[in-house]
């Protein structure tokens, strides 16, 4: 390449990374500051930099189950949609005819939709005077007070919604990427479908799927539409806990800490997932 | 073909998959036909009529322009900012570094509901110090959506410049083409199904957007999925369900579109015509 082209794409890549430098971390700053100072009154903050509002959720018990619940929310749900994202991409990946290109067009619709919308569904499907509680009730004859709306399951059903399109669109560029001839090699060299499936395709499919997983967790992590509306204030997660905070509480330093601590468990978790790949890749073929 | 396992377990997945992503929209399409009282919501309809898109108030339209307008601006300069990203980090001074990828693809960390309120004190700020006007207003939503784009996009563009690029211009070269006209003929078009799927990914997130919006949305200035949070949340109104039939509508129009014109290849790389 000619030094002046290489020129041309680096003065790109500085504006660029300066443009995004200012957008990622001119804002983080004045929210990490914000964190720092007390709040005396709803939307009156004071200029003493300390760590009391840092200190004020880690020790209190009720945010560590705050915490935790998000945390499992965010994770159960990833493995769910996962487990129905897989097979679908893969099929729609590996199987070219033409029912699958609309298939393909119908995961793009719902794509397009909101997740409150899909939300709004669920809600009408579920609810007390919804199509599905109306029949368990006449078929246990009104003995049965059914409930499947405002808890822990319908909330994680809710996040499944809110990731689904997203993880089959990344999984099936993914699987794409592999070519087919690898696993019929190994079925023809006498390995079950099960078998080419975990010692051929898994360990290729590791890293992207792991990329796609984290995506899908980090979403989870940040939303509260589904917890807002299918857990109807009886599922309580960090981001519910944030938008109370700002929208109720007027109180920006302790919604901007409780913000941070989310950050940090994300990233943190990242991380650790991050560490974990190569020994998930080694275990693949162990076996 | 013979019907193994395997199949069993795709097909059954699939299916699965598919009733679980297309029932709420149905149940959505078929009880916005319901000619119910207001403030109820009832599925499957009982008196089918058009009432609730003839009493379609204009809060949900001016609500659909703006979510419109946001997802195509956040969408084309994060699109255009991850493009150049992309391109720099493959083709710079500094080599493929790992350390650059990962920069622009910090805003993956950020919860978004953490980003809804980074922004907002930071509009607020803004406007403390120097009276610009961010909050509920069409920059300060293309800003922040902006933030959480720029890694669907410059991970899209990224994905597509690959070795087989690099010794297709190197080709170009030896055969005497000057980088300019390397970098038009050959570049941009191997750069084009990643620029259309990183103004997917990046338009359809932007699009459907309430953790971020939500808090930078002001009397005036909603956009639509926020507008219908706000109304499942505080009070029911059926014209939700039927501005959210227009939107699955208008969406299954815009793909079966793209797909009779140009391909859904381009959007999703591999999908066949």
């Amino acid at each position: 390449m000619m030094p002046s082209a290489r020129r041309a794409y680096d003065a790109g890549l500085v504006a660029a990374f300066v443009a995004s430098a200012l957008l990622f971390l001119v804002p983080q700053f004045f929210f990490i500051r914000q964190s720092l100072l007390p709040n005396l009154s709803p939307g009156i903050v004071g200029d003493t930099i300390s760590l009391d509002n840092y200190r004020a959720i880690v020790t209190d018990p009720f945010y560590w189950g705050v915490f935790g619940r998000t945390i499992a929310l965010s994770a159960v749900s990833v493995a769910a949609g996962l487990a129905l994202a897989f097979p679908t991409a893969y099929l729609l990946a590996r199987i070219g005819s033409r029912v699958v290109r609309w298939l393909i067009v119908l995961l793009l619709i719902s794509s397009f939709v909101s997740v409150v919308v899909k939300v709004l569904g669920l809600t009408l499907l579920l609810g007390t005077d919804g199509p599905v509680v109306r029949a368990l009730r006449a078929l246990s004859f009104g003995l049965w007070d059914v409930r499947l709306l405002h808890n822990d399951a319908s909330v994680a059903i809710g996040l499944v919604q809110y990731t689904l399109p997203l993880l089959v669109m990344i999984l099936f560029g993914v699987i794409q990427n592999v070519p087919p001839s690898l696993e019929e090699a190994a079925v023809v060299h006498g390995a079950s479908d099960f078998r080419a499936f975990r010692r051929v395709l898994l360990p290729l499919l590791w890293p992207g799927t792991l990329a796609a997983a984290l995506i899908a967790f980090n979403m989870n992590m940040g939303a509260f539409t589904s917890a807002v509306l299918l857990g109807g204030g009886k599922v309580l997660t960090v981001p519910i806990m944030i938008q109370r905070k700002i929208i109720l509480e007027t109180d920006y330093p302790n919604a901007a800490a409780l913000a941070l601590l989310l950050t940090l468990a994300v990233v943190v978790m990242n991380l650790a997932a991050l560490k974990m790949r190569p020994a998930a890749v080694a275990a693949t073929r162990a076996g | 073909m013979r019907v193994s396992t395997k199949h069993i377990v795709t097909g059954t997945g699939a299916l699965f998959s598919y009733v679980f992503l297309l029932i709420p929209l149905a149940i959505v399409v078929g009880a916005s036909f319901d000619d119910s009282a207001s403030a109820y919501f009832r599925f499957p309809p009982e008196h089918l009529s058009l009432r609730w898109y003839r009493e379609l108030p204009a809060k949900y339209w001016h609500g659909l322009g703006l979510s419109s307008m946001i997802a195509l601006a956040a969408a084309a300069l994060s699109t255009l900012l991850g493009a150049v990203a992309a391109l720099g980090i493959a083709k710079g001074s500094l080599g493929r570094s790992a350390l650059l990828e990962t920069f622009f693809r910090l805003p993956l960390q950020v919860p978004f509901v953490v980003t809804g309120i980074v922004f907002l004190q930071f509009y607020y700020l803004l406007f403390d110090a120097w009276r610009l006007p961010l909050m509920g207003t069409y920059p300060g939503f293309v800003l922040a959506h902006l933030f959480f784009c720029i890694p669907y996009a410059a991970g899209a563009v990224g994905s597509v410049i690959t070795d087989d690029l690099r010794r297709i211009e190197n080709a170009g070269r030896i055969a005497g083409a000057t980088e300019w006209r390397v970098f038009l003929r050959l570049t941009l078009p191997a750069l084009k199904p990643g620029v259309f799927s990183g103004l997917f990914y990046a338009f359809i997130v932007s699009f459907g957007d309430v953790p971020v919006s939500v808090f930078l949305s002001t009397g005036g200035a909603v956009p639509l999925p926020v507008e219908i949070f706000q109304t499942l949340q505080f009070d029911f109104d059926p014209a939700v369900l039927s501005i959210s039939s227009i939107v699955v509508v208008l969406s299954a129009v815009f793909i079966v579109l793209v797909q009779r014109l140009v391909g859904l290849d381009l959007i999703l790389p591999g999908a066949r015509r």
